[in-house]
Order: C-alpha cells, then structure tokens, then sequence
C-alpha cells in the first residue's frame, strides 16, 4: 500500500469538506474519486498533497506519516499533484516549463552554472515532452497553448517531479470529447507503461469506468461507497445521488 | 531532428550585436554626457540591475531597498573614515552589510507577499533612516551628511579623477552584468521566475518557495550594498538621502521605465530617468513634475517599460513565426 489515508477531516468551521475518510491506494493502482459538485475531492486532494493542514485523521505514505508535511515536501517524496484550474508557467517556454520541474532533483539552488549544461536533465525534458506530445512546441511561450494543451503540459510539468504517486485534479476538465479520450489514454499509458500509482478525480463517468481499477465514491465528505468500477455503478445509493447526471463522452 | 539539435534551438542567446552596442555605449558614455552624469548612470544601474531581479524576476516588491543602498553606502563612509581601510575592504563591507540586513529582514518579512511585504520593508528603510538621522547622530553626523572622507588609490591610479573612478565603476558593472547573465541562465535564475509565474505550481513541484524568495531579497542587497558604496567613492561623502524612501521609490520608478524582468531593463530606465533629471532641472527647479508625468505617460502607453515594450514585440513576432511554422509542417 503505497498510499492511506485514516479517518482524514477537514472542517471548515461548521462545513465538513471531508469527513473521517478511510482512503487506500496500492502500488500501480488507478484509483478515481468521483461525486456530485461539493463532495469533497479536491479538498482530499489537497490533504494529501499537503495544501491544507487536517483537523483530524491522517495521512500515509509508505507506512510514513506525512499528515503535517508540506506541499513542497510531499512533492519530494514523490506524491505530485495537478490542478484542477490549470497551473503552470505562463510567460515560460514549454521547455522551461517542464525544466523547471526536472532540475528540482539535481540541483535547485546553483546560480552559477547554467540551466543549459544539464544535459541529463535537458534530455529527460525531450522524453517528457514526447509523452505528453508537446516536443514539436517545446519553444513556444505556455500562455500561448490551447486549453487542452496547457493541461497536457501541467501533466508534463507533474511527471518531471519524478513521482510515485500522480494526482490528477479532473484533468480532462473543458475539455473537448476527442481531447478527453486521447487523455484518458496518455493516464492509462502512464498508469500501465510506467507503473505510476495514480488517483484521478474525473466528472466523466464514462472515462472513470473505463481506465479505474477501483472507485471511491464521496457525498457531502464521507464515503458513499468504494469498490470495483462494476460495484461501484451496481450500488443503489451511488446511482440515486450520482450517476447518470456526469457529463458523458462516448469512447 | 536529433536531441542534440533539440537541446541548441531551446536556450536564449545573447546578440552579439546587442552586446557590443551595450559595449560601446557603456565605453563612451562619458563623452556624450557629462562623466559625474555617466558615473551615476552605473551606480544607479547596478543598484537597479539587482532590484530588477527581485521585481522583475522574483516578482516581489520592496519599498524599502534604499536601506540597502544607504547601509552600503553609509558603511563603506564610515569604515573609510575611522577605519581608515583600504578601497576594496569599504566595498566588500559595505556589500556584506547590506547583505546582513537582507537576511535579517528576510528572516521577519519574508513570508508576507505583496502589499505587505512593501510595507514592512518600508518600516525597514525608514527606521534605518531616523537611526542614521538622530540617535546614532555621533557616528553618521546626522542631517549634516557624513563627510570627511578621504579619497582612494586603485594600486597607484587615484580614483579622485573623474574619468579614473568611471571606468574603475564601469568594469565592476560589466562584471554585475555578466553576474546577472550567469544568475538568469542558472537554474536558481530559472526558478525565480518560475516562483514569479506561480508559486503554487513552484512548490507543487517540490521547491521551498520561501527560500527562494529569501535568496533572491539578499541577492538584491547585494548589488544594492555595492552600488551605496561605490556611491560614496564617487560622492565622497554620504547624503542622509540615500536612506530616504525617496530614494526606495526612485529605484522602483526607473526599473519599472526601463521594463522589469528584463535584462537591460534596468540600464535604460535608469539612464533615461537621471538624463530627464539632469537636463529638465537645467531649465527649472520643479523638475520632478515634469519627469513625474513622463513616467505616467510612459507606463500608461508602454505598461511594460522601454525594453518590455520592445521584447514583447520581439516575442510576438518570434511565437507567430513558429505557429506559422507549425501550421504549414
């Protein structure tokens, strides 16, 4: 188990974002979040990430208690997140951007020598940006990309961290259906072909069934139902509060 | 396309042309314009290369970096005067002061953002302004200025000789100038202004982004503590002004003019400010009215500056000329 969440909270004041949830994921797994607007997901994102502090429970990884650790330390363990609105650098280079994120693990604070001379670096940006199909704009400025491709490049900016775990914040988020299905491929190639651990908070039902090993179903901060994507759309009570109102693209 | 080829076409290069134009400019400044004119158009240039690469680059905003200016300047003063030290010991004090003032104000100040991090360094400045003004009135003569300074040799060269002392000020500003180049390529320099784009995404890929603005701040001190100092060799003596947040607003004024965040920014916006000054005061004592409305009527048609305004042209053409490229194949 590479990731575990025990009886995590957050309460905002009276507001019970996320209420005593038990949350595993294993090893290679491909784990979605899914519930109405308000259920929860991102703010158990950021719990685990380490945007937000817990009011209560905690949270896992590796057997290690990373409940008060930082976002830019849980970062360096290897869990990394993207956005659900999508952040990057915008007056940067494509390039740069993922770059950024690469040398992280090399060397952070060196002002002396130059960004250009780390080739090992460099050559792994050309991989990435392979993957996330953006090496032929690799000199263009990120606030000049399309939607979908500023979220493909956040995907890319999340694997240069090196991760472990990836959580992706609905990334097929505006998204047109043609974009959506060639996304959920790109998560279930890095899923299979690289063995990332991933958690996918995602809107489209017809995605999440297909790419998920497993289901957790959230409603107003606890948990509706966790399974099998099979038992997860079998259960009454997650098709009474949720499915069949998702937005569907058909594969 | 191999990686190799890849890897050339993705690192900005600097124009030799535009090198050498800033070469040569630099070399004769002092026959266009007066020398004392030139010489404060490098003292103020390295002041504001290193502010630039916290507003411009880190995108953090200090209104208080005259006390950098003045504790550098006011440090090299003193050490000269009852120190009796030697040139090079006055500049490296004066910097290290600076630095230490940086770090301490880091320390306090660092994890505000914006508005409030101004503000504090703003308190910063003037403290150290009525420190030098009044209670420590013994040691920096106060209102009166610290004077009595004697003059310096480079080995053998007196640096009392206009020319001298400007082309000694030029090569340690071609020396911040190719330091600065260094620091933006470095992958530190490419993390400042990630942290400027998004700092959220910067520490979502794993940095401690309060490091990186700490760094950046005494970074900036220290152009700002070199730049006091050599202020006082070329003045020969330190003006209570050089604490006064005037001199923390002229600073933000002629990096914003120039076009923050970029490279030569700060040297156009500072030559610019100090020649209006210069010339529009020949003719009337007001003449903070008229550079104030140029600089209104500059930042309301060109918000990016004089050398924003131009690399953004440059940039829009050079992104229309690659979608072109990929539209066609």
């Amino acid at each position: 188990m590479i990731l575990r969440t025990e009886r995590i909270s957050k309460h905002f004041e009276t507001l019970r974002a996320v209420d005593q949830v038990d949350f595993t994921l294993e090893q290679g797994q491909l784990k979605s979040i899914i519930g109405p607007n308000g259920a929860g997901k991102t703010t158990l994102f950021n719990l685990i990430a380490g945007i937000y502090r817990a009011t209560g429970g905690k949270v896992f990884y590796k057997d290690r208690d990373i409940t008060r650790a930082p976002l830019y330390a849980t970062s360096r363990l290897g869990i990394t997140k993207t956005y659900q609105i999508t952040h990057i650098f915008p007056s940067l280079t494509v390039f740069e951007n993922v770059r950024i994120s690469a040398q992280r693990r090399r060397t952070s604070f060196n002002f002396w020598r130059t960004a250009h001379s780390l080739s090992a670096v460099n050559e792994r940006v050309l991989d990435i940006l392979e993957q996330v199909e953006l090496i032929e704009k690799r000199n263009w400025l990120a606030s000049t990309l399309s939607h979908g491709e500023r979220r493909y490049l956040e995907i890319g900016v999340a694997l240069a961290t090196e991760p472990q775990v990836l959580l992706l914040d609905e990334p097929t988020a505006g998204m047109s259906c043609a974009e959506t299905n060639l996304c959920a491929e790109l998560i279930q190639k890095l899923n299979k072909s690289l063995n990332l651990s991933i958690v996918l908070v995602e809107h489209d039902m017809t995605v999440v069934m297909a790419i998920s090993d497993e289901i957790l179903v959230l409603n107003e901060g606890k948990t509706l139902a966790q399974g099998t994507p099979r038992e997860v759309s079998d259960n009454e009570e997650v098709q009474r509060v949720y499915l069949g109102e998702g937005n569907v693209c058909l594969a | 396309m191999t990686k190799q080829e890849m890897l050339k076409d993705v690192e900005p290069r600097p124009r030799s042309t535009i090198v050498w134009a800033t070469a040569v400019a630099l070399i004769l400044l002092p026959f266009v314009v007066s020398t004392p004119l030139a010489t404060e158009i490098l003292i103020w240039s390295i002041f504001a290369l290193g502010f630039n690469l916290l507003l411009g680059y880190t995108g953090v905003l200090s209104f208080g970096h005259a006390a950098y200016f003045g504790l550098g300047a006011y440090t090299a003063g003193l050490t000269l005067r009852y120190w009796h030290v030697g040139l090079w010991t006055s500049l490296a004090m004066g910097t290290a002061a600076s630095m230490l003032l940086a770090c301490f104000i880091g320390l306090v100040a660092i994890r505000r953002r914006g508005v409030y991090f101004a503000m504090i360094s703003l308190a910063f400045g003037q403290m150290l302004y009525f420190l030098a003004l009044s209670p420590l009135k013994d040691i920096t003569r106060g209102e009166d200025g610290l004077t009595h300074i004697p003059s310096v040799n480079l080995f053998f060269i007196s640096l009392e000789e206009p020319r001298n002392l400007y082309y000694f000020i030029l090569a340690i500003t071609v020396l911040m100038l190719y330091m600065t180049w260094r620091i933006l390529q470095s992958p530190f320099g490419r993390l400042l202004q990630a942290f400027r784009e998004n700092e959220e995404r910067a520490k979502a890929c794993g940095y401690n982004t309060t490091l990186v603005k700490f760094f950046s701040l005494v970074l900036s001190a220290c152009y700002g503590g070199l730049a006091g100092s050599l202020n006082t060799l070329y003045l020969g003596y330190v003006p209570l002004t050089t604490l006064f947040w005037l001199t923390s607003g002229t600073i933000v004024m002629m990096t914003v003019l120039g076009g923050k965040g970029t490279f030569l920014g700060p040297l156009v916006g500072v030559a610019v400010f100090l020649f209006l000054q210069n010339t529009i005061s020949l003719f009337t004592p007001r003449w903070e009215l008229f550079v104030g409305a140029i600089f209104v009527m500059i930042i309301l048609l060109f918000p990016g500056g004089i050398m924003g305004t131009i690399q953004e042209k440059y940039l829009n053409r050079k992104m229309i000329r690659l979608q072109k490229k990929a539209a066609t194949g």
